[in-house]
């Protein structure tokens, strides 16, 4: 399509971060009206690629054409100025001050300074009629669900005369109904001719919204899809490329059918729907799906840091504990998510944050030994080749990758009998995480059961012996590791079967 | 009907229900004159809760007030004594005295960026020191000097039945409505109460709103010092002790969430007047005033834990699921 045509057109953007190309050359058209969804796995780029259209970025090489004629976005209020606006979530509403308000934020109308209330609410009104939105100008935010929310949002990006709405995940904190009314709000704006730019993991919203779809890859952009040649195959083929073919017939591992976490009938508010699973000792048991589908719940169900409203838990065939202390105390362990904000205390010293799961072995009559305090985190530190090797550096001064180090170790150094995982080697290098995987791997040989959740594929279908994939808040498929590939794990992720697993 | 409107029902109906129920069991409560007392009694805090109510909407803090209170007043009692001075000017220079001690409150969260907590609790302890340093004294030992100042002691005085205090604080409330609901700089008081870092990309100007929050809560604080000293004709040091802790109550009585974004001027004005009710009352059963204070401290875990739950109701129709691991788009 030539730029003539477009709304927006973005043609050879690179931009790096310290040395490091995060956006290759990148193309993206966008026309007037069309709902264009941009799809690509973590990491792709399209967070960058948002920044850079609405300013937050400056690119290092590539041109931006807006109607066709060139524009320098260097700042977010020239993005405003173009027509284009970010639908950022809860984030950026008051929810104290009623919709008019909150449209009208940093531009109210008023007159011998007083505000224009009447005139506001006549304005917002005009445009909820426009769009036939489902909403009251007076109601206050507040006491408004997340759909109506966004529509807030996107009302505030229209006062301001917004032609492409940029839509990063929306659907993430929305339930099923809401997800409904934001595609309808969608469908409306599309009707009148603003653009939307539509980013999302799930296939199924792409497939009932995208009029094109551009796939993104590794910083590149793989390929534009219009309506009707978007197919999962398709799609989940263009995001993850040339699948590399690994050696699949490794060693089967021995599992200890003696250690053994079984896990029945789980419910949790509506993002857990009857989960059971078995995990043993001595596998790596991999949990994969899209975020928000209840991963991240399960196994903090599982460590007690969740309360379930109905199903069994238990570790060799005794109920685990709805208390996360006496967990630990009876072998559980586990790596949030949250690094920074739930995995360790960053004004705290490395040898505090070893310790810090550990001073039941560590004490005795209350009194802590400091001894056995110094000489548990020096194990560790040497265990685990922290760096640097000083006890007494606060963890927040470290790489991530060793921060990830201390959290895991925290753990390792108690021989966990089960040990759970939520994305551990999210923002760790390259050579941190095989050091990361290689601890994990032995902890399973020693017998214990090991539980990873991850977001990240190719992290997935190499270590996990066995993935269990969640859609919906349930098991959708299963797969072993020799059938696990990357695509067949992304489409179950999706909801679509693929028969290299067996479903569930 | 929405939720501000419910709130204020209840808190009306608060100061009501302890209304009626002290004057069928007290025998001078429901007399003219107790009445008039009540609301001059109450405008000390009630004044000063109207100012902080910016603050504590804004999602700040101001414990400084009660320092403000004395060293404005003490400023008022030095200055009447000099022959001739006209009672307005000795007001307005007491409004100004505050209105320096906000702007230093200012200066220290916007451009020192000390918490609001440990800024005006520090400035705090420096106004009340600076209220010694410049209060009178007889042979080394600080003592209150009756004012004779007629033109000031007037302003402590009535006009038409009803103290000149009064009048000032009923005025007040309804000037800062205004200014709260249908001002910009009361919106955007709401707004960086209610969620700073969006105010922020909204183009509302944080520090300038914070600043003024705490200049127009000085400026309230040295107003009423300066009524009360004229009324008393006199300026202790102990002036403004608890007055901070009790106008920030008053406010929280009132409605205004600490934490900010919620509640607005009229609440803060039925806070204030409740808080002297119960005083009121108390004295009028002639219990001991510790019972003031146990129950003052009763009522406000009651109203929070009661508006905690009721905010839960009425906001939380659908609790927005915690969204997991989003890469933030700003």
């Amino acid at each position: 399509m030539a730029e003539n045509n477009s709304l927006l057109a973005c043609r050879g953007i690179c931009k790096q971060f310290g040395g490091i190309p995060v956006l290759k050359s990148v193309d993206l058209d966008i026309g007037p009206g069309e709902v264009h969804a941009l799809m690509g796995e973590n990491g792709a780029g399209k967070s960058t690629v948002i920044k850079i259209i609405t300013g937050v970025y400056a690119m290092d090489e590539g041109q931006i054409f807006i109607d066709g004629a060139p524009a320098a976005i260097a700042c977010r209020q020239d993005a405003r100025e173009r027509g284009i606006s970010v639908i950022y979530q809860e984030l950026s509403l008051f929810p104290a001050l009623d919709v008019t308000e909150n449209v009208f934020i940093g531009q109210e109308l008023s007159r011998y300074g007083l505000t224009r209330k009447k005139e506001m609410r006549r304005r917002v009104r005009a445009l909820i009629d426009k769009y036939g939105f489902d909403l009251d100008p007076a109601a206050v935010v507040g006491s408004m669900g997340m759909a109506q929310r966004q529509m807030v949002e996107i009302l505030k990006a229209l006062s301001m005369d917004a032609r492409l709405i940029i839509m990063d995940e929306p659907t993430a904190s929305l339930s099923a109904s809401e997800t409904e009314k934001l595609f309808e709000t969608i469908d409306s704006l599309r009707k009148k001719g603003t653009s939307i730019l539509y980013i999302s993991h799930r296939l199924e919203e792409i497939y009932r919204l995208a009029d094109r779809l551009t796939v993104m890859r590794d910083g590149e952009n793989v390929g534009v899809l219009t309506r009707d040649e978007i197919t999962p195959q398709k799609v989940t083929a263009m995001m993850i490329g040339h699948e590399l073919k690994e050696d699949k017939n490794r060693e089967r591992r021995h599992r200890f059918e003696g250690n053994r976490l079984e896990v029945k009938g789980l419910w949790y508010k509506d993002l857990l729907r009857d989960v059971s699973f078995t995990a043993y000792g001595g596998e790596i048991l991999g949990i994969g799906g899209l975020v928000g589908s209840g991963r991240t719940e399960l196994i903090r169900c599982v460590y007690g840091a969740a309360r379930p409203s109905r199903g069994e838990i238990a570790l060799n065939g005794r109920p685990v504990s709805r208390s996360v202390g006496k967990n630990i105390k009876a072998g559980f362990g586990l790596v949030p998510e949250d690094r920074r904000g739930e995995g360790f205390v960053p004004l705290l010293s490395i040898e505090k944050n070893l310790a810090a799961a550990s001073y039941d072995r560590l004490a005795s009559f209350g009194f802590v030994s400091r001894k056995k305090e110094v000489a548990f985190a020096t194990e560790a530190i040497r265990s685990y080749d922290i760096r640097p090797p000083v006890r007494q550096l606060p963890v927040g001064n470290l790489s991530g990758g060793n921060q990830q180090k201390v959290v895991l170790g925290r753990w390792l150094s108690r021989k966990p009998r089960v040990l759970l995982l939520d994305e551990p080697t999210a923002g760790v290098d390259v050579g941190v995480k095989h050091e990361l995987y290689h601890y994990m791997r032995a902890l399973a040989l020693s017998g214990s059961i090991v539980v990873m959740v991850s977001s990240d594929l190719e992290e997935l279908t190499r270590v996990s012996d066995r993935i269990l994939v969640m859609y919906g808040g349930r098991f959708f498929e299963e797969f072993e590791h020799e059938k696990a590939t990357q695509s067949a794990v992304l489409l179950a992720a999706s909801g679509q079967h693929t028969g290299e697993g067996a479903a569930l | 009907m929405n939720t501000k409107n419910i709130r204020r029902i209840i808190s009306v109906l608060l100061v009501l229900i302890l209304a009626v129920i002290f004057s069928f069991t007290t025998r001078s409560f429901l007399d003219a004159r107790n009445l008039v007392e009540l609301f001059r009694e109450s405008a000390l805090v009630g004044i000063v809760a109207l100012g902080a109510s910016f603050v504590i909407i804004g999602g700040g803090i101001d414990l400084s007030t009660g320092g403000i209170v004395t060293v404005s007043g003490l400023v008022c009692a030095r200055l009447s004594f000099i022959p001739g001075i006209p009672g307005a000017l000795v007001l307005l220079a007491g409004v100004l005295t505050g209105v320096v001690c906000g702007l230093l409150n200012a200066v220290l969260v916007t451009r020192v960026h000390l918490t609001e907590f440990v800024a005006t609790l520090a400035s705090g302890f420096v106004y009340s020191g600076l209220a010694m340093l410049i209060a009178f004294r007889e042979g080394g030992i600080i003592q209150s000097r009756a004012i004779t100042n007629a033109s000031f002691t007037f302003l402590g005085g009535k006009i038409g039945g009803i103290y000149n205090i009064t009048a000032v604080w009923v005025v007040l409330m309804i000037v800062m409505m205004l200014v709260l609901t249908k001002t910009t700089f009361g919106l955007h008081t709401y707004a960086q109460g209610s969620n700073a870092r969006s105010a922020l990309m909204s183009g509302v100007n944080n520090d300038f709103i914070k600043g003024s929050g705490f200049v127009i809560c000085g400026a309230c604080a040295g107003l009423a010092a300066a009524f009360v000293v004229a009324k008393n004709a006199a300026a202790p040091v102990t002036l403004g002790s608890d007055v901070a802790f009790e106008a920030i109550a008053a406010c929280v009585v009132g409605g205004l969430v600490l934490g900010g974004g919620r509640g607005d001027a009229v609440g803060a004005f039925l806070g204030g007047l409740f808080m002297q009710l119960i005083l009121n009352g108390i004295y009028k059963y002639n219990l001991p005033i510790a019972y003031q204070w146990i129950l003052m401290g009763a009522i406000i875990v009651l109203v929070t834990a009661f508006d905690a739950q009721f905010n839960k109701l009425r906001f939380g129709q659908k609790k927005p699921r915690p969204v997991e691991r989003k890469e933030a788009v700003v």
